[in-house]
């Protein structure tokens, strides 16, 4: 391992253009050797585009990027041997089984001695060996995926959403296995639109919408800089509530599940819009009040909801 | 170049190959399905001979030289008729779209007229026939010319004008030994073309490709374990071709050296156009039809199927600028008919075309996406 860098990846003013549409625009932050760093933002937001860049599957249009050291443009042959990559929406060859599928990926490194029953382990994979790619479940799918960006033990490993499309159990699963990559003390350069899985998992989140980094922390230090406020979420029956709450003044959001979100600086505040509900008769299953999490981090900075891709809806404001 | 790269892919197509069972049916046993049906089919092409009835109504010996002169043309094989019944029912009755008839008193006459010189001394004969059928004329055409030539015998001299004929090719070739080298061709040119198609754009909507751009594996690696694949296939399958020809068809074919230089060419240009179509066409679904829309006129205007000599002029003008036209002619100028010459000149041409495609195929390959 090379420990002469005290950054495993470094990005300055980093910039690319489709045409004339500008997917990353001037962008700059650094990775620290050993630490999840993780890309928090919505679809399209250019999370896929800088981590491509850094995993030199791209090509930056201006900016400099260095990984371990070397520079992607000019090094991409000297950097590949040292990352490990699970490109968004992974797949493999359809009838190719899990240890042959290792195997592959394992000779492509020209590795006599690659660990891959060590790597099924880790990944929970070993009793699927011989099922072929096809037959396995999204889940599954993904964690192979993992152990194949692993197969070369790199130093840094980019994962770009790797839970998306999955169930809560499949997630939490794929999780588990993050956490002990997490625990290995291995670079990890992720990029995610679940906050949960940012908060869960990252030392530092940034946080993207169009092409730049608004915000870049811990997720605990991300949350208290912007605490200066709490969340209403209110459950109502019909849309009533929602033309109440906005014509006080309040800047109500539907989320995903039809759910009012209320940012309010004080407790009276919540007071006075549970009176005005009352008042115009609109009632609510259920409420709640809490510190603002990530979701509202990103909700206060960009006046946007960070919605799961699939439903994509976009908050009201 | 890394050997044990190229090594590892090969495994994994090879593997797919066999547990993917559509593309070994169309690499091993359509080929064979087309050598099978057009073999039965065109079988009898190089020696024709037809049905002929005959009802001797004379019975005599005389009368039985006629039928064994005609069966010693080669042309006919000669049913008889009995002599009881009716032709004209018969033939309504068997199908049978012609019936000669060689009258009552044919000996006499034909006594009569060489003994005795007698000019009205003639016979008739008849053919009861059934004008709808398409092989009919060709029939009475040679009967005309057999019964000509016998009255020319007769009459005591010997004709001044004669025919020979001579074939160009040393040895008599069949029409299925001119069919295989054609459906080689195509066989190992369709393989290649979907073979490179179909890979690279279901590896590139898989994302397989951006996933192997962040692999040690090199574009150089990648094509030729692509190239060696196809060659194993083609190898495959011109195997599996040849040896149901020989066993089914008994064919007599020359293969030498020739053979496996004009298989490697055949993969060499469409491994290299599937490379340039991938390029070009993005859309799985279109770049299926691109390829198509190659290899249909490829198929049928370049001779694989037929000789040119068969098609108007301006498509057999049209066939030389197909570059399976000088697989075909190439691999039927070593295996039919010897000729080393236009092997040598067909497989240069196909060699410097080959080399082209697959150059500008290669940097046509691209793995970055975006720019
Ligand atoms: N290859 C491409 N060509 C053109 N536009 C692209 C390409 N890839 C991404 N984009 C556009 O760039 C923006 C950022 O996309 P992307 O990096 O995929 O975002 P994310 O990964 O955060 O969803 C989007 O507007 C997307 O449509
Ligand atoms: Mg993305």
């Amino acid at each position: 391992m090379t420990t002469e860098v005290e950054h495993a990846i470094e990005v300055e003013n980093l910039k690319k253009l489709y045409g004339n549409l500008v997917a990353v625009d001037d962008i700059s932050f650094n990775v620290r050797q050993g630490e999840v760093f993780a890309f928090l933002g919505p679809n399209g937001a250019g999370k896929t585009t800088t981590v491509e860049i850094v995993d030199t599957i791209r090509r930056p249009t201006s900016g400099k990027v260095r990984v371990l050291g070397m520079d992607v443009r000019k090094e991409k042959r000297d950097i590949v041997p040292r990352i490990g990559v699970l490109p968004q929406g992974f797949s493999s060859f359809d009838r190719i089984t899990v240890r042959e599928t290792m195997q592959y990926y394992s000779r492509l490194f020209c590795l006599r001695n690659a660990d891959i029953d060590g790597l099924m382990d880790l990944v929970n994979l070993k009793d699927k060996a011989k099922e072929q790619y096809m037959k396995l479940s999204g889940g599954l799918k993904q964690r192979l995926g993992i152990a194949i960006a692993l197969v070369n033990n790199p130093e840094v490993v980019f994962l770009d959403e790797p839970t998306t499309g999955l169930d809560p159990r499949a997630r939490r699963e794929v999780w588990e296995v993050l956490l002990g990559l997490k625990k290995e003390g291995k670079t990890v350069f992720l990029t995610t639109h679940y906050m949960e899985e940012a908060e869960l998992l990252a030392d530092t989140v940034a946080i993207i919408s169009r092409g730049k980094i608004i915000a870049m922390d811990s997720p605990a230090q991300l949350i208290e800089s912007n605490a200066d406020n709490l969340v209403l979420t209110l459950h109502p029956v019909d849309e009533k509530a929602f033309e109440v709450v906005w014509k006080m003044g309040f800047e109500p959001v539907l989320n995903n599940h039809k759910n009012i979100n209320v940012r309010v600086e004080r407790t009276d505040d919540i007071r006075k819009i549970l009176n005005a509900l009352k008042d115009a008769g609109a009632s609510l299953l259920s409420m709640d009040v809490r510190k603002p999490n990530l979701e509202q981090v990103f909700l206060k900075l960009t006046g946007e909801a960070l919605n799961d891709g699939a439903s994509g809806e976009k908050g009201v404001e | 170049m890394n050997l044990r790269v190229v090594g590892a892919n090969l495994v994994v197509s090879i593997k797919i190959f066999y547990r993917e069972k559509t593309a070994m049916f169309f690499t091993t046993t359509f080929p064979i399905l087309l050598i099978l049906v057009f073999g039965t089919i065109f079988m009898d092409r190089d020696k024709v001979s037809f049905n002929l009835c005959v009802q001797d109504l004379d019975q005599t010996e005389t009368s039985a030289e006629i039928a064994k002169t005609l069966a010693l043309t080669g042309k006919f094989k000669i049913t008889r008729v009995d002599p009881a019944i009716d032709a004209t029912q018969y033939a309504k009755n068997n199908k049978v779209n012609i019936v000669l008839i060689i009258p009552k008193d044919y000996e006499r006459s034909y006594t009569q007229y060489l003994q005795f010189d007698d000019p009205n001394a003639f016979v008739t004969i008849t053919y009861v026939y059934d004008p709808s059928s398409s092989s009919v004329v060709a029939k009475m055409q040679i009967l005309d010319m057999v019964f000509a030539r016998m009255n020319q015998g007769l009459s005591g001299k010997p004709s001044f004008v004669r025919t020979a004929e001579i074939s160009i090719h040393t040895r008599e070739y069949r029409f299925v030994e001119f069919f295989i080298p054609g459906i080689i061709a195509m066989a190992v040119m369709t393989a290649s073309l979907f073979g490179t198609v179909n890979v690279n754009t279901e590896l590139r909507q898989k994302g397989i490709i951006r996933k192997l751009s962040t692999t040690p594996i090199t574009h150089t690696d990648w094509i030729l374990s692509n190239i060696l694949y196809q060659f194993i296939l083609a190898v495959i399958s011109t195997t599996a071709m040849l040896v149901v020809s020989y066993a089914v068809f008994d064919v007599k074919l020359r293969i030498n050296a020739w053979l496996p230089l004009f298989i490697v060419l055949d993969v060499f240009t469409f491994v290299g156009i599937g490379m340039i179509l991938t390029r070009i066409v993005k859309e799985a679904q279109s770049a299926t039809a691109a390829a198509n829309a190659i290899m249909f006129p490829m198929m049928f205007l370049s001779g694989s199927f037929f000789p040119l000599e068969m098609m108007p002029g301006f498509l057999q003008k049209f066939a030389r600028t197909l570059p399976l036209y000088y697989v075909n002619e190439g691999l039927r100028a070593s295996m039919v008919f010897n000729d080393n010459l236009t092997a040598l000149s067909y497989s240069a041409i196909i060699g410097t075309f080959a080399a082209m495609v697959f150059i500008v195929g290669i940097m046509a390959t691209k793995w970055e996406e975006g720019t």
